[in-house]
């Protein structure tokens, strides 16, 4: 296993591990109050530090490509159908122009967490199939 | 799997059993890398093609064969 895949794994763990910290709280505590565990993803950020020291080659290279594609792919999805649905819901069904303040911020955090965890996802696989040198 | 075919891993047992660790060593990849291209999932690109050919002292296609549809 490589930097890149191990990475991945990290990325997929620490995502697994609050979703189980949610899932666990929020009988207890409340939806609302357990969404904190969502603040564990701030570990993502030391990601950069695994295997920093080991070089990718153009087989890791054109893996991280795609998935980032890919990962961006989703996250740009996200933020667009989420941020248009607000504006539809919020005049058809409110006849309003005001959201809750929750609704922005679930948004983009929302993409984000989509951007990485899809990254992860896809580079996982990605070292699993074939893939062509076509880009590198 | 790739429509490209490859020998390098019978090149690397007639050049003195070399290992993968060392081919990769010398054609500057990782070993995964020299793995996915002896088992065809990963096909490489023509700089590194030409690396793995000068280390055993071939041509490209002598070691990388093109298995064309149209000709079969």
């Amino acid at each position: 296993m490589n930097a890149e895949q191990k990475r991945a794994w990290f990325i997929v763990i620490v995502f697994a591990v609050c979703v189980v910290l949610y899932a666990a709280l929020a009988p207890f505590i409340g939806a609302r109050a357990a969404t904190g565990a969502f603040g564990l993803f701030g570990f993502w950020g030391l990601a950069g530090f695994i295997g920093r020291r080991e070089k990718p080659d153009e087989r890791d290279i054109s893996i991280l490509r795609k998935a980032t594609m890919l990962g961006f792919a989703a996250s740009y999805l996200i933020f667009v159908l989420g941020l248009m649905s607000v504006w539809f819901a919020a005049f058809m069904f409110h006849g309003r122009s005001q959201v809750s303040v929750h609704v922005l911020p679930a948004i983009v955090g929302l993409g984000a967490i989509t951007h990485y965890l899809v990254r992860a996802v896809a580079t996982l696989v990605g070292y699993r199939l074939h893939v062509e040198a076509d880009d590198v | 799997m790739s429509e490209i075919s490859n020998c390098v891993r019978r090149l690397r047992f007639e050049h003195s059993e070399m290992t993968q660790e060392e081919l990769a060593g010398r054609v500057g990849v990782t070993r995964q890398t020299i793995i996915a291209i002896e088992s065809g999932k990963y096909t490489p690109s023509l700089g590194l093609a030409f690396r793995i050919a000068r280390t055993f002292n071939r041509g490209i296609e002598d070691i990388f064969t093109w298995e064309d549809e149209s000709s079969g």
